[in-house]
């Protein structure tokens, strides 16, 4: 087993509006080293990096929209957001929550600043990620898995150095809470000052971890800021991250799914047939209904 | 300028362009910002780049109506303030980030006046543009909600997916909640378009 290592510490991006909800930096596939093909099966990541909202009646977010051909996961770290589906799902994401919500063949949704949450006004803070479908998978049903706490086992890291929830794939024997179509990691840690965390994942696995907050060694490298996203090269399978302070990281591996990808908009599949479909499919109601 | 220049390459010469790029204005908008507001003369007509602009109305009861979109390589303005100088019934704003092409009437004259192919050109699209004006109001007095929506995805087949629906809904002279019995009868008919 081989050391996995650094490929590019990545800078967050000038931070944009999606809706009037979420103030992101767009790290894939918008920078230049993280495209679709790259980071695959991860074909998206968002981050909304703590953002002070003022307070509203009227929540914002993102009004209805569709997706079709992968799966769409939101880390609320804080904050509150409200969410409906054209499939009768609704719950609330509160901090320390998941929702791995699979488009498949299609869906509706929109996403909106809990109510309360709006009212009071407060800091937000979140990650979203969209995660490729396989071509056979596609097409499948959509479904919805709602991560709570009580879902997510943590396990707690050796010599005081902090605590790993897991939410995919798994992490020192402990399974994590969600269920995927292809190998993913996906790994929520805190760390303590100093707190070493070991990660292994195979050498394909495209890997990479997201400074949530304080700042981290990769390797006992230079110190990476809050916000960088470090993407790791696929030499190796072993890698080591220390926080230096308090930390919070975000880790994601995944095996890579090698097919075409063709997409627009909302819509991520294999080829531009299938893109002119989806938006054929939409416009005639295909897939299904939900009010603004 | 690219796309500008593209649509003009069919009735102007690459110097004649030259000659009337001083004319053109390229400018970027945010989403939201507004380019004609009613009660202010329009002076200018409006090539989008890149982008998605729209024209509407306020009604009495603060009502939006939209009356036309503008995606890339439409043109959108109002002629009747822009050429009879009178104030305009109308709004255009942004609904993305937009980057667009302004041109007023001088380079409409002078563009004629180099090129009797522009003329011919210009001729066409005004008449273009009566053609539509007429079928659409034909369409909000005698068409089906399931006619208007399936013209209007057929007219603008993206646009779907970079609106809301009440904003489709208002073009369509319908409610949002007419929109979705359109939608929901089209897949239980398993409709395919021509």
């Amino acid at each position: 087993m081989s050391t996995k290592n650094i490929e590019f510490v990545i800078p967050p991006r000038p931070a944009h509006f999606v809706g009037d909800g979420f103030k992101v930096h767009n790290f894939i596939p918008s920078s230049h080293y993280l495209s679709m093909q790259r980071m695959s099966p991860f074909i998206m990541m968002d981050y909304n990096a703590p953002t002070y909202f003022p307070p509203t009646n009227t929540p914002r977010g993102v009004g209805v929209h569709p997706h079709r051909g992968f799966e769409t996961v939101t880390i609320a770290y804080k904050g509150k957001v409200a969410h409906h589906d054209s499939s009768g799902n609704s719950g609330i994401i509160e901090p320390g929550e998941v929702q791995w919500m699979t488009a498949a063949s299609g869906i509706l949704h929109k996403e909106y600043h809990e109510k309360k949450f709006s009212e009071e006004g407060g800091d937000f803070q979140m990650v979203q990620l969209w995660v490729n479908l396989p071509a056979k998978d596609k097409m499948s049903q959509p479904k919805y898995q709602g991560l709570t706490k009580s879902d997510i086992q943590t396990v707690i890291l050796p010599n005081n150095a902090g605590t790993i929830n897991v939410i995919a794939g798994d992490y020192l024997g402990t399974k994590g809470a969600a269920s995927t179509f292809t190998p993913i990691y996906l790994l929520d840690g805190k760390l303590n000052d100093g707190g070493i965390a070991n990660f292994t994942f195979p050498s394909n696995y495209n890997t990479a971890v997201l400074v949530i907050e304080g700042e981290v060694k990769v390797n006992n490298s230079e110190v990476t800021p809050t916000d960088h996203f470090i993407l790791m090269n696929n030499d190796g399978e072993n890698f080591t991250v220390e926080g230096i302070g308090n930390a919070k990281i975000l880790v994601l591996s995944g095996e890579p799914i090698n097919e075409p990808i063709a997409a627009q908009g909302p819509f991520v599949m294999n080829t531009r047939e299938e893109i002119m479909q989806a938006i054929q499919d939409y416009n005639i109601g295909k897939f299904g209904f939900l009010e603004d | 300028m690219e796309e500008f220049y593209n649509y003009l390459s069919d009735s102007l010469s690459k110097s004649e362009i030259d000659q009337l790029s001083k004319f053109l204005v390229e400018k970027r908008i945010g989403k939201g910002e507004i380019l004609l507001q009613a009660g202010s003369v329009c002076n200018h007509s409006f090539f989008v780049e890149e982008g998605l602009l729209r024209s509407f109305s306020i009604d009495k009861q603060g009502k939006e109506h939209v009356i036309q979109f503008a995606p890339e390589n439409w043109i959108i303005s109002d002629r009747s303030s822009l050429l009879f100088q009178e104030p305009s019934e109308f709004f255009i704003d942004a609904v993305e980030n937009t980057t667009l092409i302004m041109f007023d009437e001088e380079f409409v004259v002078k563009a004629s006046e180099l090129s009797a192919k522009y003329r011919s050109f210009n001729q066409k699209a005004l008449n273009n543009h009566i053609r539509h004006q007429q079928r659409r109001i034909n369409r909000l007095l005698s068409a089906t909600a399931e006619e208007r929506y399936l013209n209007f995805i057929q007219l603008y087949p993206n646009i779907t997916l970079r609106v809301p629906q009440w904003m489709i809904a208002s073009y369509l002279g319908i409610t949002p909640e007419s929109l979705s019995r359109v939608r929901k009868e089209l897949a239980r008919k398993n409709f395919i378009p021509g």
